[in-house]
């Protein structure tokens, strides 16, 4: 890594305008593209102190700060046009989390990288309606979070309710949504309003390590015939109750069924939990060996990558695929329990309290999507992680409902701050290959967080703020307190300000479950 | 669980805690030392394990046995780490309390490690539920091998 002085780092990056910062070549080595960042005044000093931390001298184990990480993406084979940061960009492993960077598919150099995808392959975010409004639910709001926790067994070592045996799980790997709908699980309709319709194709389950399927489904027929339910599944998941705070684009609302203020909704945030780390992690070892034979350089050993072409590269994107199936199949079910919980405690069937899907977004993915470069169009091989897919009105991806909005955009907040439903726009769809940010990103560390928050103190505040918690541990209280977040809402206006994404709604959170 | 292992005194006794968590924007750094190599890996393998639960709960109970390769000091570390994250994460879910490592052989191009590891089955109600870990990751892993000097240290990120 090359040493340099705060002052001399500054040299490479430039301001352009009050939302958006060029890393220059020459930043990192080997770049062979810019790089880029959209940050406001107050994200942009979290930004350059992490900078400035990583530059004090004498630093042991001493982490790589987001722009070194954007810069390091720029370096990798076949990238095109720039490696973008989003206002919510921190440090991650390889790739910063809020990063995304496109690959040309019919370069022979282009790379897949798993560190550009993320661990928690699909982690995402998923929006239900209802019809209900703030006084329907406040006076049974208690009940309705210890319901709803009970429904779903949360954190670490708990065992799930949906019965699967290893069949099953072969059967979701490869279709998706499509294994929930046939189970019963969720409505026809939901398929609509996710991302590849809740199935990506080119899954193979073939591809997928025993030791990843284990880790997705234990102790179920592999070993012994204890349970027949398949455990952790549920791990670090968040399901929030929102009350509708406020309406910018009342038109765009509508088309999603939110009306009026005080709505409720609820959102459901989780992932591929162990299966898809076991999946990156297999996917790592396998290319750090493809990278010795094919003589890959990367400016960081996180980065491993392979080229989408070998063996290794379409493995990986097979698997990749079975993992996001896997994750849309975790949201299904817990959309299915949601559902279920609300039904009980109102006594209306989940059909008439019109709890439909708004939509369902992907954080942690890489997706071969039609582009123009420079005018002219080409396929490429989008890396999103900790970052949203937030195409246009128009585009061709997108379910008819939203044809004239743009694609929904879900913004999960933290425990105690609001969220956020945005649209697409052209504007992003041109400058950052249709991608905007993903949550509000860390700005404390989970250790600091432990070392600095007490836990009945975000406890406390978040009951005056008239939230329900109902959580697996109160360590992680600490760790999602709201002061270890960014604000959500300057990376929000961030985005809608640098015009990437437009903002629709904004979300109060009344009641919050995490495992 | 039936047939009850036997353990000796030697094998009871808890090593003492030569590792601390470092902060790290996403998840969280181990740092873990020792007066050989080989007891800086064990300690970051409990360093791992004390992030999942708190160890003082953890009752020695039964054992097992994993084995790791790496074709350099950090993949083998890695591949450690990996190999007790597997334990835990499905059967026999072993959440350790103390791990050993019997066979340590960091020479030439093969590397290779065997370790006992000794604990119990996760179980909730016994076992506060710390943080998961999610996975083991190459970031800014550091291992400081001098013999000369005496140091011998690790940093690992994991992925919580």
């Amino acid at each position: 890594m090359v040493v340099r002085q705060y002052q001399q780092e500054l040299e490479y990056l430039e301001k352009i305008s009050s939302y958006c910062w060029r890393i220059k070549k020459g930043f990192q080595p080997n770049m062979r593209v810019e790089g880029v960042f959209y940050v406001n005044q107050t994200l942009e000093k979290l930004m350059l102190d992490e900078l400035r931390n990583a530059c004090r001298p004498g630093m042991v184990g001493g982490f790589l700060p987001g722009v070194k990480q954007i810069a390091n993406v720029a370096a990798l084979p076949g990238i095109v046009g720039k490696s973008v940061g989003l206002p919510d960009v921190h440090s991650g492993y390889g790739f910063a989390i809020g990063n995304m960077a496109a690959f040309d598919v019919n370069d022979p150099e282009s790379i897949v990288s798993p560190g550009g995808v993320g661990f928690d392959i699909n982690c995402g975010v998923r929006l239900l309606r209802t019809n209900l409004y703030e006084s329907d639910v406040l006076p049974v709001k208690e009940q309705l979070a210890q319901s709803l926790f009970d429904h779903i067994p949360v954190g670490v070592g708990s065992k799930g309710i949906i019965p699967m045996n290893a069949r099953d799980l072969e059967e979701a790997l490869e279709m998706g949504m499509d294994w929930s709908l046939r189970e019963g699980y969720i409505w026809a309709e939901d398929k609509e309003h996710c991302e590849e319709y809740g199935r990506m194709l080119n899954a193979d389950p073939a591809k997928v390590s025993m030791r990843a399927k284990k880790r997705g489904l234990p102790q179920v027929i592999f070993f012994s015939k204890k349970s027949f339910y398949c455990p952790f599944l549920f791990h670090g998941i968040k399901v929030y109750i929102y009350e509708l705070d406020e309406i910018y684009d009342k038109w765009a609302a509508c088309k999603m069924g939110i009306e009026e203020k005080g709505q409720i909704c609820v959102m459901i945030h989780s992932g591929s939990r162990g299966f898809g780390h076991q999946v990156a992690t297999d996917a790592l070892v396998q290319m750090e060996k493809a990278m010795k034979r094919d003589n890959i350089e990367t400016n960081d050993r996180q980065l491993a990558c392979a080229r989408i072409s070998s063996v290794e590269g379409q493995d990986y994107l097979k698997s990749m695929a079975a993992a996001a199936n896997f994750a849309w199949v975790n949201r299904s079910s817990m959309t299915f329990l949601s559902r279920q919980a609300f039904a009980k405690q109102f006594n209306m069937a989940p059909d008439d309290l019109d709890m439909h899907v708004i939509y369902d977004v992907s954080h942690n993915i890489a997706k071969v999507e039609e582009h123009l470069v420079d005018g002219k169009p080409k396929t490429l091989l989008v890396h999103r992680k900790g970052s949203t897919r937030a195409f246009p009105p128009h585009h061709p991806l997108i379910p008819v409902d939203y044809q004239l909005t743009g694609q929904p955009v879900l913004i999960g907040g933290t425990m105690g701050t609001c969220s956020y439903v945005l649209t697409g726009t052209e504007q992003g769809m041109f400058e950052t290959f249709g991608s905007t940010c993903h949550g509000a990103g860390r700005a404390l560390s989970r250790a600091k967080s432990r070392r600095n928050i007490d836990y009945t103190d975000v406890l406390q505040k978040l009951e005056y703020m008239g939230i329900s918690i109902r959580v697996a541990s109160p360590k992680l209280v600490m760790e999602e307190a709201p002061e270890s977040y960014k604000n959500v809402t300057d990376v929000v206006n961030t985005c809608h300000a640098a015009g990437i994404s437009k903002k629709c709604i904004k979300l109060r959170p009344i009641a919050v479950i995490k495992g | 669980m039936g047939d009850q292992e036997q353990f000796t005194e030697e094998e009871l006794k808890l090593p003492s805690c030569k590792y601390e968590y470092l902060d790290h924007t996403a998840d969280v750094q181990l740092h873990a030392w020792g007066n050989s190599l080989k007891e800086a890996f064990e300690q970051c393998g409990i360093a791992m394990f004390g992030y999942m639960t708190e160890l003082h709960t953890v009752e020695i109970k039964q054992s097992s046995e994993i084995e790791a390769t790496g074709h350099d000091l950090e993949s083998l570390l890695f591949h450690f780490l990996d190999e007790l994250l597997f334990l835990f994460s499905c059967e026999p879910f072993l959440i350790c309390s103390k791990v050993t490592i019997t066979d340590f052989n960091t020479e030439g191009e093969e590397m290779s490690l065997k370790c006992k590891c000794y604990g119990e089955e996760f179980t909730l109600g016994k076992h506060p539920q710390g943080t998961e870990v999610k996975a083991i990751t190459y970031s800014a892993m550091q291992i400081v091998n001098d013999p000369e000097t005496k140091k011998f240290e690790v940093f690992v990120i994991i992925d919580i």
